[in-house]
């Protein structure tokens, strides 16, 4: 039976395969990998550190109650990526906490519903140019991310926090790969305009 | 193409393509754009600066319990196939010789068994006569001690009785005897009665 320190060196897939087997190491070894990018995925999504440690707990549980059907033909860190979002999305569906777009509500059924929920950054109630002036880039960034709609959020997060590709993304999020080409083409120029000022 | 692209500045989408380094037809004169125009080329540095301090954004850390919060709802469940290979194991001798010495004393043994079991099988005829004198020896044993039992409690009248009668006369005796036995009790109770009534 392999020690912690050997755990550590294993790869993904090897230490999965000890989990199906019944190893708590193993299982401990995925949770001590995955939990801070899990953490602040999920964080970053729902924007509440308490709320997020619960779902990204049910995110565990469910990743590693239902480790037998997992399938090795994908990567694990995509499995548990995808279960991740698929929490924290239904939370802030669930709790009707769906941030608006800066182009509008993309629930909004005509013009001047998409006007009505745009987000104004030149706004005087929400000045968010003078907010982030006020701040360092990495701060203003976080803020501007929180102003993001959840499926730009977690596009632009798992492909440059994350690192990952666009088709992995497509497949962890069960898009399009066009779907997911423009969602991250509509999250950077949302970031850009949310962050003109402070680049001044 | 690129004369045209110098009458107008690059679109979001184009600069998009650029930020991904894309290769081909239409990214060589977005790039021969850039170098002629300082405003593209300052916007296309802000967007790379903003993915640069995307990338560069930390992980956060969940509380220091959470991977045991985690643990305590998972079910770790080893599979019986992985349980039963785990419990050969087990009895596995652990250098190389001892294991081969194992080996071949369960081949001899699975050997021994096996012809044991071909032997009973092409012996089946003496195993039934065996079984039959074995049979007759237990009856025997057991309608000696029957009779023992019968000429303690009704004598050799009663005996002679039961080893002449069909089995109808003998249960028809031993019915007789329990009434009989029974009535002589209740007498006796009936009897006795009225003088406990008088001495309460």
């Amino acid at each position: 039976m392999p020690t912690i320190d050997e755990l550590v060196s294993l790869p993904d897939a090897d230490v999965v395969r000890l989990a199906q087997e019944g190893r708590e190491l193993a299982f401990r070894e995925l949770v001590r990998r995955y939990e801070r990018p899990v953490f602040s995925l999920v964080y970053r999504m729902v924007r509440d550190r308490e709320t997020a440690e619960d779902l990204a707990q049910d995110a565990f549980i469910k990743v590693l109650n239902h480790i037998d059907r997992y399938s090795p033909e994908f990567k694990f860190s995509s499995w548990v990526f995808k279960i991740a979002n698929n929490v924290a999305i239904d939370h802030l569906r669930r709790r009707r906490l769906d941030t608006v777009s800066m182009d509008g509500s993309p629930h909004a059924s005509n013009a001047a519903e998409v006007e009505a929920s745009a987000f104004d950054v030149s706004s005087d109630q929400e000045s968010a140019l003078d907010e982030m002036e006020a701040r360092e880039l990495g701060d203003a960034i976080e803020g501007a991310i929180g102003q993001l709609r959840p499926e730009y959020r977690a596009c632009i997060m798992l492909r440059h926090v994350e690192g990952r590709s666009y088709e992995e993304i497509a497949s962890m999020l069960d898009l399009p790969l066009g779907t997911v080409k423009t969602y991250i083409h509509r999250a950077r120029h949302e970031l850009r305009l949310a962050l003109e000022g402070i680049n001044e | 193409m690129e004369a045209f692209l110098l009458d107008r500045h690059l679109r979001p989408d184009e600069i998009d393509l650029l930020l991904d380094t894309e290769v081909g037809f239409g990214v060589q004169p977005l790039r021969a754009h850039v170098r002629e125009c300082a405003r593209c080329e300052a916007q296309l540095d802000q967007a790379r600066e903003i993915l640069c301090v995307l990338e560069d954004l930390p992980h956060f850390t969940p509380s220091v319990d959470f991977a045991n919060r985690v643990m305590s709802q998972v079910q770790v469940f080893e599979p019986w196939h992985v349980a039963a290979r785990n419990s050969v194991l087990r009895f596995m001798p652990s250098t190389r010789p001892a294991r081969i010495v194992a080996g071949l004393a369960t081949a001899a043994s699975a050997g021994v068994m096996v012809a044991g079991g071909v032997w009973a099988v092409n012996r089946a005829d003496m195993g039934l006569l065996l079984a039959n004198v074995g049979l007759d020896e237990a009856r025997i044993a057991a309608n000696a001690a029957l009779s023992d039992l019968i000429l303690a409690a009704v004598g050799q009248t009663g005996l002679e009785v039961w080893a002449a009668g069909s089995p109808i006369v003998a249960l028809s005796a031993g019915a007789g005897f329990i009434v009989a036995a029974g009535a002589v009790v209740v007498g006796l109770r009936a009897l006795t009665a009225p003088r406990r009534r008088q001495s309460s």
